[in-house]
């Protein structure tokens, strides 16, 4: 089982168990952008209590979930972990806060098919105002490849006026900047 | 030294900006559970890891292609997918 098998396998599970949810992280930029390897698939769901054991078996007995079907971390964030065995695999199921921008990527999700299965991802536009907000190296690197490929047809003053209220208007014109002209 | 030898160094310059502190302090979750993983990880395992994760990540680019432009031929949006790894290395040779 490659990851890309694994995303969709739980993507498939959450429309058949009917949760709205969102494909995020690493798989959105590549959706979106240029190919990064990533070995975690990183969902948003609209859930009030965690997915439980009998979401966890649809998924078939490679997959493991932790003991406790939790949604509370260390860090007080709201999600939960499936490995699957015998890989270095990892579905991170991160549940939809209050944050205003978490809401409207949310709302503004594109469902699309990929291999034959429904998959919700955020647009670009999200992508790159969600991870500027992260800004660890990996994400800026996202930010600039999303933003090369994607090029005039993003929509920019959503994105400015979104970088705005963040705080983060000022990296979003460096990385900007630094995005060869094609 | 001469005053004007560095004229940037005399605007002002913005802050350096940091994530919210709860990201922050769930970046720094991610990162530490990462590392541990990556520790209990054999180098062979990584190395083979490494081709096959590149690969979904290249079916999942290609995917989205697909869905940005179903006019084109399965051959049309691979030429567009090599394209964009040649634009990945103008963009490091450009950071």
């Amino acid at each position: 089982m490659t990851i890309d098998d694994v995303a969709l396998r739980v993507a498939e599970a959450l429309g058949a168990a009917g949760v709205p949810f969102m494909l995020v992280g690493g798989f959105s930029s590549n959706y979106h952008g240029i190919p990064r390897s990533t070995k975690d698939a990183d969902f948003v769901v609209q859930l009030s209590a965690p997915l439980n054991e009998a979401f966890a078996r649809t998924l078939g007995p490679e997959f493991e979930s932790e003991p406790q079907m939790s949604f509370e971390t260390n860090t007080g964030t709201q999600r939960q972990e499936f490995r699957v065995s015998g890989t270095l695999f990892k579905v991170e199921v991160f549940r939809l806060s209050d944050d205003a921008h978490d809401q409207e990527r949310f709302r503004r999700r594109q469902g699309v098919m990929v291999d034959s299965r429904q998959v919700f991802f955020p647009t670009a536009e999200d992508v790159i105002i969600w991870k500027l907000r992260w800004a660890r190296a990996k994400d800026r690197e996202d930010v600039r490849a999303v933003m090369g490929v994607q090029g005039d047809k993003l929509d920019w003053p959503y994105i400015e006026g979104w970088c705005e209220r963040h705080g983060t208007r000022a990296l979003l014109e460096e990385i900007r900047r630094t995005v060869p002209r094609i | 030294m001469p005053a004007n030898a560095n004229p940037d160094s005399l605007r002002e310059q913005p802050a350096p900006y940091l994530p919210p502190p709860a990201t922050q302090r769930l970046i720094d979750e991610l990162y530490r559970e990462e590392l541990i993983e990556a520790r209990e990880m054999a180098l062979e395992e990584k190395v083979r890891a490494g081709q096959q994760l590149f690969e979904s990540a290249c079916r999942m680019t290609l995917a989205g292609i697909r869905n940005q432009h179903p006019e084109m031929s399965e051959e049309q949006c691979l030429e567009i997918l090599r394209q964009r790894l040649v634009l990945l290395r103008r963009l490091e040779e450009t950071s």
